[in-house]
């Protein structure tokens, strides 16, 4: 984008980091909410009109929550989880929508249905069923039964196999006029052309994996499996609530993402797709 | 990263993705099917076991009056017959159509919006995108609560803004019959927008800056540019986004559940919200199935729409 | 001033006694094994541990007279995540031996579902004075026995009546007479977001004392004994009184900040406030300031006093056996039941702060030899006195019907319909969905 160095452009640039930085401090006022709140007592979380300034500081939070809670495990449990999730799920995700892009065989647009279809389900309309069939191979209450239930989601198959069908298929031809076989093509060619897919679905299965609660709600008894949400939520008693400690677990619990999510979003920049077709 | 590719002669014309070449012959049609099996089979053996077997015991249990414990007897039709005059049942469907109707379109336009915004070389990018998925990231509890003082009638902030323009009355958002749908709406545009962003971002990275060139020296302005370019590069990921847009919002349930709960009376009741208080309230686990059943037969029904259309655009 | 916790004290203490005493390591073995039966273990469900004592002290308390018995705790989330997780448990059958029918309009379903074994002989043995017990019977028989029993009564700060300069209530009080002295109250505290009474969100806030003191049928169809009620709750948050319902929800105040920080001088809630209030005010969660319990208001002069037995309500929680326990273990279990439910447990469940469903009087003197409980008279009247009936009788169709009413209630106090119009509506409802 070659500049112009008006003063219209300028004051348009300004006037767009102005519109960027307001909106950003919009879009992150319920999070500067939960910090305030983490920094509160508990019986002060919850007012009218809202206390926007915490009175007095309680930093004790922060300190609490490694003490009296199990924060240590939960996020081992969380990690070990998202990790495993995502790894599987891209994988299989990726390799499968090679199939459903790529490759011509019949049956192949009403099974790509079926998959969709599942989608339309809301989970906890047949949670039930399938925590029977799970518990029935004795896999209720293991780390296990969670990484089955996430793992071969066919979101991932979705999203990859769309972003194969924007490569054009003439990469493909070439690559198997020169001898390829349909899995180096998909290990040499379509994986390094899709970064950015493979990065959106990284995110997102390890987002989901992290924030995901009724699964864990439903599969995992013991204290030792416990994921981050769950024992976040047993902050929240029969009669009486950690409103402050709940607070300050999420914000430890979104910063990581946050992080993983600001070294991972480079990987929308590259243009990776488009050097590869710069002919 | 140096990619395989770069030497390829293969002068693809970057839209030639829109015509698909068709490969004569039907002999390479077994072969093809074998290899096409094996990519697919790793995912679907997981997804088959896990996910289609408890999809079709719903389908069986939607014919039956289980309460989930012990043995349910057979009813045939008698649940579906049911939906047609359970008045619940209706206003949830009304509701999920509201929403439907509303947050598809506003979704696709912000989350499009933010992420053309946001492809662009500004400084800071990155901290922006990562803003703009928070609410994607934040926890759904801090969400509502956050939103709902926001909309608090009496204390709220934007109805204290609103009543600086206007002297008549304020709407009361969350605790209003009419004014709760809009509320849920735009916080659920507001918390899906970075999501959608997201899919948005890596499908741009795949529309050719010289496409882009050309246009821009045949004198095309940027509209134009983005309506016959970027566009049609986009519809692989348009057609993703709105198949997903459309079934996350029929299916919406944990926001609206810590916002409104439903309410005021049932003014933000949804159908997956239905499908919770019949089975894991009520205990009528299957009258809950046929009504899961018939939310993912409108699912179903706009994503074979869509579908189709997006075929005939691709051949 | 510090003053250490009672409760918690109470609770180590009582872990201390219970593992000295028995030592609680699995397979219970090493007993004198005075009955035939051997070692035997029982899982009981409960739900967040840390933050709710009773199961381990209920567990103990029956090793230590049971040495040759282990009672394995198995934990669940709390709140009504505790009913979807035990839902799925008991439909892949993989439910504890012994779980808390929490909710009792689930009761009926579990039963129904053949979930919870028969165990009528362990409720014909309980004292008949046990609340709760009598209306656990479906068809004559008895699946799930009541250990606790929370009453609704009336909590009041007595600094914040004499700011005000409002006379504290004696015993006496209708609804009317609270109404009055909320609206005085609000007037003669004189502070911005101070009030004379906070009425939280829940729909048992109104409902629960409407069904119970207008003696009406849930499943009768019609919902008119409601609109009394509602009509006050309306008024007194358009006077001011109370907090509106639009700002609790969208505020979501928590009737504990209301109370405990004196933003409101009177709260209608259940007993087991006590112990948190107790708790909080220990730990300077709450303000340090005096409060009474009362009876809960009335809805005529029939029943106040305190030579008349107040009307209020409550559910209790219950405990019942999984039908698809071992049958060697069905004993043990009933056994275990037989002391939860009992006096013992009664006073176990007290010493910890905790209101069981057999209220005796060492229930009474362990409850108000606590630290920082309340010592007038009235306090005790209140607490030990009362016909408290259920929200949510044993019924079929208690379930879906307060599913609607609690749609009902949204609708009402929020000012979105008219309260004669939504409670036709909900009788409409209730006709066309429930039938």
């Amino acid at each position: 984008m070659a500049a112009r160095p008006t003063a219209v452009r300028t004051a348009g640039r300004v006037l767009l980091y102005v519109v960027l930085l307001a909106a950003a401090a919009g879009i992150m006022l319920p999070f500067a909410w939960m910090i305030i709140s983490s920094l509160k007592m508990n019986n002060q979380v919850f007012t009218a009109p809202v206390q926007w300034v915490p009175d007095p500081f309680r930093w004790q939070n922060y300190a609490d929550i490694w003490l009296k809670a199990d924060m240590v495990t939960w996020l081992k449990n969380t990690t070990i989880l998202s990790v495993t999730v995502t790894l599987l799920q891209v994988l299989t995700g990726s390799f499968a929508a090679y199939g459903f892009a790529k490759m011509r065989f019949p049956g192949r647009d009403a099974l790509f249905l079926v998959y969709l279809g599942t989608i339309a389900v809301p989970w906890q309309s047949y949670m039930i069923p399938q925590f029977q069939m799970i518990s029935g191979w004795g896999l209720n209450n293991t780390l296990l039964s969670i990484v089955l239930l996430q793992a071969f989601g066919a979101f991932g198959v979705f999203l990859m196999k769309q972003y194969y069908e924007s490569i054009p298929d003439s990469l493909c031809e070439a690559a198997r006029i020169d001898g390829l076989s349909e899995y180096a093509i998909w290990w040499r060619i379509m994986v390094p052309l899709s970064v950015p897919a493979i990065a959106s679905l990284t995110l997102i299965t390890f987002v989901n994996t992290w924030n995901d609660y009724l699964g864990p709600l439903i599969y995992l008894r013991d204290r030792e499996l416990w994921t981050i949400q769950l024992g976040l939520k047993s902050f929240i008693g029969q009669y009486n609530a950690e409103h402050a400690l709940i607070m300050t677990g999420s914000v430890l619990s979104v910063l990581p993402i946050a992080l993983i999510f600001l070294a991972g979003q480079r990987y929308f920049v590259e243009g990776i797709a488009t050097t590869g077709v710069k002919g | 990263m140096a990619t395989p590719v770069v030497d390829q002669p293969a002068a693809v014309l970057p839209g030639s993705a829109l015509a698909r070449p068709r490969r004569p012959g039907t002999r390479l049609t077994a072969r093809n099917a074998l290899i096409g099996w094996t990519f697919i089979l790793p995912n679907f053996v997981g997804f088959a076991v896990l996910t289609l077997v408890p999809v079709l015991t719903l389908f069986y249990l939607s014919f039956t009056s289980s309460n989930i414990f012990g043995t349910a007897s057979w009813v045939g039709l008698d649940n579906y017959q049911r939906l047609l005059t359970d008045k619940g049942f209706h206003t949830a469907l009304g509701n999920t159509f509201y929403y439907a109707a509303v947050h598809i379109p506003l979704t696709i336009v912000v989350s499009l919006g933010l992420a053309l915004l946001l492809n662009q070389k500004i400084r800071g990018v990155a901290f922006f995108r990562t803003v703009a998925f928070f609410p994607y990231i934040t926890s759904i509890v801090a969400i509502a609560v956050v939103w709902n003082m926001l909309f608090s009638p009496e204390y709220g902030p934007i109805n204290q803004l609103l009543g600086l323009f206007t002297d008549g009355a304020l709407p009361g958002w969350t605790v209003s019959k009419d004014w709760v749908m809009p509320a849920v709406i735009i916080v659920g545009t507001w918390r899906d927008m970075g999501f959608y962003m997201l899919l948005f971002l890596a499908g741009l990275q795949t529309v050719p800056a010289e496409l882009h060139e050309a246009a821009r020296i045949d004198g095309a302005s940027t509209w134009q540019r983005f309506w016959n370019v970027t566009l049609p590069c986009l519809r692989p990921t348009m057609f993703l986004v709105t198949v997903m847009i459309t079934i996350a919002s029929f299916k919406v349930f944990d926001l609206i559940l810590v916002m409104t709960d439903g309410g005021p009376g049932r003014a933000s009741l949804v159908l997956s919200h239905y499908i919770y208080t019949k089975g894991f309230v009520q205990f009528e686990f299957g009258y809950a199935s046929s009504v899961a059943v018939v939310l993912f037969g409108i699912c179903i029904l706009v994503t074979v729409v869509q579908f189709v259309y997006n075929k005939r655009k691709e051949a | 001033m510090k003053r250490t916790t009672p409760i918690a004290l109470g609770t180590s203490a009582a872990l201390v006694l219970a593992l000295t005493a028995c030592g609680s390591d699995g397979g219970g073995a090493g007993g004198a094994g005075e009955t035939a039966e051997g070692p035997v273990t029982i899982s009981l469900a409960g739900w967040d541990f840390a933050a709710t004592p009773e199961f381990q002290t209920l567990a103990d308390g029956f090793m230590e007279a049971n040495p040759d018995v282990t009672v394995e705790l198995k934990e669940y989330p709390a709140g009504n995540d505790y009913d979807t997780a035990l839902t799925a448990d008991l439909a892949a059958g993989t439910a504890p031996d012994v779980f808390i029918v929490k909710n009792l309009k689930n009761y009926v379903t579990f039963q129904a579902g053949g979930t919870l074994l028969d165990i009528s002989d362990v409720a014909s043995e309980l004292d008949p004075a046990t609340g709760g017990l009598e209306a656990m019977a479906v068809d004559g028989k008895t699946y799930a026995v009541p250990y606790r029993q929370d009453s609704w009564v009336l909590y009041y700060n007595k600094d914040l009546f004499a700011k005000a300069g409002v006379t504290e209530p004696d015993g006496s009080w209708t609804w009317d007479d609270y109404e009055a002295a909320a609206a005085e109250l609000t007037k003669g505290i004189g502070e911005q977001d101070a009030t004379g009474a906070y009425l939280h969100t829940w729909q048992s806030t109104v409902q629960g004392f409407a069904l119970a003191q207008s003696g009406a049928d849930l499943e009768g169809g019609d919902y008119s004994f409601l609109a009394p009620y509602y009509e006050r709750a309306l008024r007194m948050q358009q006077e001011g009184s109370t907090p509106t319902f639009a700002t609790a929800t969208t505020n979501e105040l928590t009737y504990q900040a209301q109370f405990g920080t004196q933003k409101a001088a009177m709260l209608p809630m259940g007993s087991w406030y006590i112990a948190t209030l107790v708790a909080q005010q220990a730990s300077g969660e709450a303000d340090t300031f005096e409060w009474g319990i009362a009876p809960i208001p009335q809805a005529d002069e029939s029943t106040t006093g305190t030579d008349a037995t107040p009307v209020t309500f409550g559910d209790p929680t219950t405990m019942g056996i999984n039908a698809g326990i071992d049958e060697e273990k069905v004993d043990t279990a009933k056994e275990f039941l037989a002391y939860a439910a009992g006096p013992e447990g009664a006073a176990a469940l007290a010493a910890i702060g905790i209101t069981p469903a057999l209220i005796d009087e060492t229930v009474e003197s362990t409850i108000f030899g606590l630290d920082g409980v309340p010592q007038d008279d009235l306090s005790k009247f209140a607490y030990t006195t009362h016909e408290t009936l259920p929200e949510n009788p044993v019924g079929e169709k208690t379930a879906a019907i307060q599913t609607i009413l609690g749609e009902v209630h949204t609708e009402i106090m929020s000012e979105s319909t008219p309260v004669d119009e939504a409670l036709a509506t909900a009788a409409e409802r209730v006709a066309n969905e429930v039938g």
